[in-house]
């Protein structure tokens, strides 16, 4: 039996996003100490700020930002090398269609063909997982604030028991050493030692070993922390690169949860044995034609 | 496990620019502007990070059986936001459920695709997938149109 099923254009029509707003209005008043990060923050536009999707109005987009410094001959190389997913289509009229965009946006091929080390569950690196829309907890302790990345379900570990950066570390790691402070109300940290391996962002914008990454957080609402990022890597960029402004809106703990009720970050890992060995093998790389 | 399948259209859809969408860049292998809608029989369902998983059997007219896999865009957190649990999503999908499915078909040509709309025989949506395409939240079961959330 055979049949002709008609596919209504409106169901893919575009509409307003409907994430949620940077900020409640019903948060407005709320008293909140500028000094404390505790709680979970997200970035995610979803209903009820996790699971997929994009992120919330007003809290930036998924790339680190869009003034990029240009690359140093070495960063050109290592640029280049890197082959993302996201983005505009290479080659796509789409692309064409978007000269503004740094080349970065516009150069996306099928995973099957990239090198996105994510697509293999490696780590993502701190400002690449800071950028992802999906909820972090900010866990605080006396001495070290743990950030609990939902998204592969990472912990960071950020030092606030007055130690310096540590610079040129022996060993790179893939969060690298984060050591932070308190400016006024700007809580600063300083990362070195990043493992080179891990891109920026998802656009596949590198960085060496000798990044070091400073992140500046506002509180500045009940539910609104902002956070601004500057790269500075003279190996790869001629000059410093300034991130676009990224907010996060808070989230109370029993927002998220299981079809249980089970509530709490979500275990959203990269396992290999799910990504690598069945999606990638039997859905990605058949989807870019790519037979292994 | 045959089933009387069809392949059927492909409509002239324009899906507005979205550099990038899929929760985990696959989007960029798919053609989500010539969605193609089968029907098939379901081979195995796997509700997993990155994207849940189904496989699927479409008969053409000469009786000839290509299996088929989709990815769902929604991941297992966005699925679970929509009341579509692991229990519950798999419970709607055993082997051997036919199915209606639209999807945006692999730009290489091979048998893959990304799923933007699923019913089964009683044309009940399942998985909360109801056409919304890239980005969009889970339904908890009627099906309904709206807006992506865009990525």
């Amino acid at each position: 039996m055979c049949g002709g099923l008609a596919l209504s254009a409106a169901f893919l029509a575009q509409g307003g996003q409907r994430g949620i707003p940077a900020a409640d209005p019903q948060n407005a008043n709320k008293p909140y100490d500028r000094h404390d990060l505790s709680g979970i923050w997200t970035r995610n536009g979803t209903p009820g700020g996790y699971g997929g999707g994009g992120t919330c109005r007003d809290c930036g987009d998924r790339g680190f930002g869009n003034d990029v410094p240009p690359f140093t001959p070495l960063g050109q190389k290592m640029f280049d090398a890197n082959k993302p997913s996201y983005g505009r289509n290479l080659g796509s009229p789409d692309a064409a269609a978007h000269p503004e965009e740094h080349i970065g946006r516009r150069r996306a091929v099928p995973p099957s063909n990239g090198t996105d080390p994510y697509q293999y569950c490696n780590p993502m690196g701190p400002s690449r997982a800071l950028i992802y829309p999906d909820p972090l907890e900010f866990i605080v302790l006396p001495d070290r604030i743990y950030q609990h990345f939902e998204w592969g379900y990472g912990l960071r570990t950020i030092w606030i028991d007055g130690r310096k950066p540590l610079m040129d570390p022996d060993l790179p790691r893939w969060w690298g050493y984060s050591a932070a402070r308190w400016d006024g109300d700007t809580f600063v940290v300083t990362t070195t030692g990043v493992d080179e391996r891990t891109w920026v962002d998802h656009f596949g914008y590198p960085h060496s070993v000798d990044m070091v990454l400073e992140e500046r957080y506002r509180r500045t609402a009940y539910d609104v922390l902002e956070l601004n990022m500057t790269i500075t890597d003279p190996k790869v960029y001629t000059a410093p690169w300034k991130s676009q402004t990224k907010k996060f809106r808070r989230i109370e703990k029993g927002t998220i949860k299981t079809v249980d009720g089970w509530a709490g970050l979500l275990e959203d890992i990269c396992a290999p044995a799910d990504e690598v060995d069945q999606f990638n093998k039997r859905v990605r790389d058949p989807a870019g034609g790519v037979i292994r | 496990m045959r089933t009387s399948c069809f392949l059927v259209l492909t409509a002239g859809l324009i899906l507005v620019g979205t550099p990038g969408f899929a929760h985990h860049g696959t989007g960029v292998s798919y053609d989500a502007s010539k969605p193609v809608t089968l029907k098939g029989t379901v081979t195995e369902f796997r509700y997993a990070n990155p994207h849940p998983q189904l496989y699927f059997d479409v008969t053409d007219e000469k009786g000839n059986v290509v299996h088929w896999s989709g990815e769902f865009y929604p991941n297992p957190a966005q699925l679970i936001q929509g009341g579509w649990g692991r229990k519950r999503s798999e419970a709607a999908l055993p082997f051997g459920t036919k199915v209606t499915i639209t999807l945006a078909p692999s730009r290489a040509g091979t048998p893959v695709g990304a799923i933007l709309k699923l019913l089964n025989e009683k044309g009940e949506v399942l998985m909360g997938v109801a056409g919304g395409g890239p980005g969009e939240a889970p339904r908890g079961g009627a099906e309904s149109g709206g807006p992506a959330v865009r990525p």
